[in-house]
This record gives C-alpha cells, structure tokens and sequence, in this order.
C-alpha cells in the first residue's frame, strides 16, 4: 500500500451483502476430516503408561536405549531393535521453579517442573514432568526420584498417567 | 520396522481425530455475478462478448483471453446447444454410491466459446455425444443465483 493509492480497483464487500445475499455466492462446507497418530513408538509409550509402565527401545548398534522411545536410531541411522522397559525412577538432571502456570497465569506457590533421566535408559534420557512432595529449596540437580502413578482407571494413555515425580524415600533403590 | 514401512492407517495406533474447519463463501465476481443473475431473475444464459476477437465467452469472464482487453458486453447464449461428452457417474461427491446413476455432460454451444458441465437428464444408457439439448432452469421461485438454478438439460426435441 502507498499513500498515494486512495482508491483501489474492484467491489468492496461487507460480511452484510454476502449474509443478505445482496451478491451471489457459492458456500461450501468441505467434509475434511484428520485422523493424527502418535506414530508407533508413542502409542506403544502410551498404551504402556496407562498399564503403568516405561517403556524404551534398543538401538543394538550403539547399545543405546531410547527413551522415549523412538524407531529410528538418530545416532546410527537405522530402525531400533527392541522393546524394553525402564524404571519408574530417576534422576533430576534440570528444574525450573515456575511463578506462572500453564496458562501463564501469576502464581505464589510455584510449580516445580524439569527433565527425570530414568534408570534403566541410556545417560540422559528421560522425560520432562512435574516434581512433587518437595519444596523449591529442596529441589536440586542429581536429586533421586520415583513417579507416583495415577491410579489404574484413571489412568488414559497419556503422559500424566504419572501425577509427578516424589524424592525417593529411605529404604527405596 | 524399517525405513521403508508407512504407516498407512493412522487409527491403527492411538490418535486423534477431528475436523478441519474450511467454510468458504465464493463470490461470483463481476461477470460471474451478471450471469447469476441473469440466469435466476430471467432463465437467461449469458456469455462475455470481445467483439475485437469475435469471440462470446461462456461462462462470461471479466476479461478476453486473448486480446487481455476488459469486457462489458454480453450475449444470449443460443438455447440450443450441443452435447459435446457424457460420463456416467455412479458417486456422489462425498463418494457414496447413488441409488441410481446420473449421466452429466459437457454443452458446446453455436458460436460461443467455452460450454457448460451439468446434469444430462436423460437416462444414462440414452447419453450419447451429439445430443442436440436446451437448459431446464428450476421454476423462478426457488431460483438463488446459482448452477443449480439449472436443473440439467433435457433433450431440445422433448
């Protein structure tokens, strides 16, 4: 657009003159219609968390295990081989302590939030969740946790299947 | 699992489904809107004339193909025109079976470029290219300004 251009070539039309049918038109409601999967792997995570479990896949070439799962070695690049599970414990590798919730709205006690790497998968690997039975001031790095599971019929195939990770208690491996 | 497998039917796997909502309202344009018109106030047929080119556009269009020059005149179309191909259809357009298969076709008219697809209201096994055939225009009353204003064409002799 330039000042210059005051008036432009063609029909203007109001919503009006289209609703009142002062123009003809043709409407059309296309029947489209979407069916999106979570892939192979995520839908074997899922339908393993909503059983209460972690599940991974092995990568026999690099000796990885892959959690999340995925069926592509993105190291090797080559299909996994094998399911495997993992434990429902871990280890904080990063936090963030969050004044705001999930609709970026001002809270005053925080959410804590942050990446578990679980036992059982290669270095690293893991998953990002909430932390529970903790406070900002105990949080900490390397700190060793376990998931609390919903329970089994409230349990729908999804990542909060897990309500959030606890300190893993006395006595507990 | 290897590279080459494909993942064909998402529902197999767990998934979300949904719609995807693409309402639209086209608007005729300028020609376009002549033509609508024409054809629901009155029953006309009306075709954009070049008469530089000699040349009547149906449907009309705004400009000439061929000279790019604007075009503001427009022509009856004959009433008469011409089957110039059929095809049988036995789906409907969201692809379910019809109860009974309709034949449309492609009307050529004398003197006129371009034609009209629509509806050959004939029985499918009597269609045949070369069928001399007029417009059937619904009844005024449930005219829109629409193609469907017409209801098809039927044989120019019935």
């Amino acid at each position: 657009m330039t000042v210059r251009n005051t008036k432009w070539p063609g029909v203007e039309l109001s919503a009006a003159d289209l609703h009142e049918g002062k123009v003809t038109s043709t409407r059309f409601r296309p029947d489209a219609k979407y069916a999106w999967s979570a892939g192979e792997a995520m839908s074997r995570f899922l339908e393993e968390l909503q059983a209460g479990r972690l599940i991974g896949r092995t990568c026999g070439k690099c000796e990885r295990i892959l959690f999340p799962p995925r069926m592509f070695c993105e190291e090797c690049f080559r299909p996994t081989d094998e399911w495997t599970y993992v434990r429902d414990t871990g280890t904080i590798e990063t936090f963030s302590v969050s004044y705001l919730d999930k609709d970026a709205k001002r809270i005053t006690e925080p959410i804590l939030v942050g990446v578990v790497s679980l036992d059982g998968a290669s270095p690293k690997m893991g998953m990002m969740h909430y932390f529970g039975e903790m406070t900002k001031d105990d949080i900490h790095i390397g700190m060793r946790v376990k998931a609390v599971w919903k329970a089994p019929e409230d349990r729908r195939g999804s990542v909060l299947d897990i309500e959030y990770f606890r300190p893993v208690r006395e006595g507990e491996s | 699992m290897t590279f080459l497998d494909r993942t064909t039917d998402a529902r197999r796997l767990r998934h979300w489904e949904g719609d995807i909502e693409a309402d639209y309202i086209y608007t005729s344009g300028i020609a376009g809107e002549r033509f609508f018109v024409a054809l629901r106030d009155e029953g006309r047929l009306l075709a954009a004339r070049c008469e530089s080119c000699d040349l009547s556009y149906l449907p009309p269009r705004m400009f000439c193909e061929r000279c790019f020059s604007e075009l503001s005149t427009y022509v009856d179309v004959p009433e008469e025109g011409r089957v110039s191909a059929v095809t049988i259809a036995r789906v409907d357009r969201s692809g379910e079976y019809l109860a009974t298969p309709e034949a449309w076709a492609f009307v050529t008219f004398k003197g006129i470029h371009g034609g009209l697809v629509h509806r050959l209201l004939v029985e499918p096994e009597r269609a045949r290219a070369g069928m001399v055939v007029r417009v059937k225009a619904k009844p005024r009353g449930e005219r829109v300004g629409g193609i469907t204003d017409i209801e098809g064409f039927e044989p120019a002799s019935s």
